[in-house]
């Protein structure tokens, strides 16, 4: 049987494709504890130091080379994405919910959602810095113009995760609710809402962290003010430096961090599920 | 809310949970490439453009050797990136989509391709620049392996640093939906083929290729929409040596010029929508999802 020499060949093809994914991201971890300040972005390490940590946060001796400007573009990118998570959930609930009905032109308006993520992010971020400042005549922000385009990135996102679901989602409970009487409002709330929970909270997940990282929908509409890509790729044309390499763990680390809340709070929200399952059982 | 049927009054109900998400995609998508269209029209001066209608742009954007080449250079790229994505990416989809019998171990190894989607675009781009460098850790290995004398000095700021820049970025958006359609095939066929007699290859060629095909279609549209539309790698890894057309896009606007900068958008908008459209064509997704 050929898959049985097939299968170890493979094995080890893939955990070189695992390395191939991982090992620049492992290089520029030990690059980030490069002595400093002279120390370059390359090997060997002169010695090893938490240097470049210090010098993000500020705590080094000024020296010839410029802190990153990540201070107030960090708050912005945090903000923004919040705005974004809050805006793009909301709209992508209430569209995936809409579909849960039969209704004429669906097959176009799923299309147009899903056109937002397809759409590259060049070609919104020029579009609506045009509207803005040729029809609209108004300045470029990165809370309005670069919002709106961060939402048609997200939306579409929240859309599908949702409706995937919805699509599992058993509808006889909610109509229970409704033949009692209960308002569609109320029963939205404590019915359906606790049953879509995990839904709602990986679209929440994908539209932060895709708006956080969101550089070229940015970089033409969000005008004079930076985000934190924007920052970043602003060190990419001078000369680089390893305090670029730490800031990438740091943030590596916060995505990490993220991803571990998202975990807990869908265990808890599956176990507390279970829970209100057995419950009924019983009584 | 006392006239009208129940029915007629669920469907208004439908129409205003579907108002602000149409209307939010109708505002800001549809309208700002529509404007993309329009200004590419515009007349353009030093620093501002005008409304009054001209071909000008676009005839300097056909005259224009620089242009029409980044036009051929992101033709090429693309064509090359999405070779290597599906080459590299497909073993690794049928190791974690089929052969791996256990779900729990397929799940981990599909969850460490994602994990790096979570982390910064740019620094993984700016992660490529100590690997590939002339002092970088591939140039010292390969030395210290005594395969090489001196440095390999075309892996950093060149079209090969871009094109394993891209490779190992956009790799994963094959792997996914493929190892999806690969675990979706149900396992008696195989067996039923296998009792039959068919070899591994003719049950890959004969039933795991064909079923895995709208798979391979996804991950090629993902791959190819992100790749036309990228100017950031290209930007970071080849010290601004290879232009693609979203390079254009950003010194145009850099430069106001936002006549031509609509014209390669333009340009950019009816290259995807080849593109997507000929995928479409060759499997039917709404039959097969």
């Amino acid at each position: 049987m050929e898959s049985k020499t097939l299968k170890p060949i493979l094995a080890v093809y893939v955990a070189a494709f695992i390395l191939f994914l991982y090992g620049p991201f492992i290089v520029l971890g030990i690059l980030s504890f490069q002595q400093g300040p002279e120390g370059g972005p390359q090997f060997p390490i002169i010695e090893w130091s938490t240097y470049w940590y210090k010098h993000l946060f500020g705590l080094t001796p000024p020296s010839r080379i410029a802190p990153l400007p990540v201070g107030e573009a960090l708050l912005r990118s945090l903000t923004l994405a919040f705005m974004t998570m809050v805006t793009a959930t909301v709209l992508g609930v209430m569209a995936a919910q809409a579909f849960r009905r039969r209704f004429r032109g669906a097959g176009i308006v799923f299309y147009l959602i899903v056109l937002g993520m397809m759409v590259p992010g060049v070609l919104t971020g020029l579009g609506t810095s045009l509207l803005a400042n040729n029809v609209v005549g108004i300045e470029r922000h990165w809370w309005t113009t670069a919002f709106v385009t961060h939402v048609v990135y997200t939306f579409p996102f929240a859309f599908l995760v949702m409706l995937a679901i919805l699509n599992r989602f058993d509808g006889s409970v909610e109509e229970a609710a409704w033949s009692l009487g209960v308002s569609p409002a109320r029963t939205f709330r404590k019915v359906t809402f606790p049953l879509i929970f995990p839904g709602v909270l990986s679209a929440m997940l994908f539209a932060f962290t895709l708006s956080f990282d969101e550089f070229p929908r940015t970089l033409f509409a969000s005008g004079r003010d930076q985000t934190l890509p924007l920052a970043i790729y602003g060190t990419f044309s001078v000369e680089i430096h390893p305090n670029i390499f730490a800031f990438g763990v740091m943030t590596t680390l916060f995505s990490f961090a993220l991803l571990t809340v998202y975990g807990i709070l869908m265990g808890l929200s599956v176990r507390r599920a279970k829970k209100i399952a057995m419950q009924e059982d019983i009584s | 809310m006392s006239t009208g049927s129940p029915s007629t009054q669920r469907n208004t109900f439908t129409g205003w949970l579907l108002a602000p998400g149409v209307f939010w995609m109708i505002l800001f998508l549809v309208a700002p490439i529509m404007m993309i269209v329009y200004v590419s029209f515009w007349t353009q001066t030093t620093f501002a453009i005008n409304s009054t209608l001209t071909l000008d742009s676009w005839k300097n954007f056909f005259s224009s050797e620089a242009y029409v080449g980044a036009l051929w250079t992101t033709l090429r790229l693309w064509l090359i990136v999405l070779a290597l994505t599906f080459i590299i990416g497909y073993p690794a989809a049928l190791f974690v989509g089929l052969l791996v019998k256990s779900k729990t171990v397929s799940t981990i190894l599909l969850v460490l391709c994602v994990i790096p989607f979570w982390t910064s675009f740019l620094i993984r781009v700016l992660a490529w620049r100590p690997m590939l460098g002339k002092e970088g850790a591939i140039n010292i290995i390969l030395q210290k392996l005594g395969l090489i004398d001196s440095p390999i000095e075309v892996l950093l700021f060149s079209e090969l640093s871009v094109i394993i820049g891209m490779t190992q970025i956009y790799v994963v958006f094959m792997v996914g939906p493929i190892a999806f359609m690969l675990g979706r095939i149900d396992r008696n066929i195989i067996e039923a083929a296998r009792d039959l007699g068919a070899g591994f290859g003719r049950i890959f060629w004969k039933i795991i290729f064909p079923l895995s095909l709208p798979g391979v279609v996804v991950g090629a549209i993902f791959v190819s929409v992100m790749v036309l539309g990228e100017f950031a790698t290209s930007g970071a890894l080849s010290g601004r040596k290879v232009n693609l057309l979203g390079n254009i896009i950003v010194t145009q606007v850099g430069s106001l010029k936002w006549a031509m900068a609509s014209v390669v958008g333009v340009i950019l908008t009816i290259l995807l929508g080849i593109v997507v459209a000929g995928f479409l064509r060759i499997v039917d997704l709404k039959n097969e999802l």
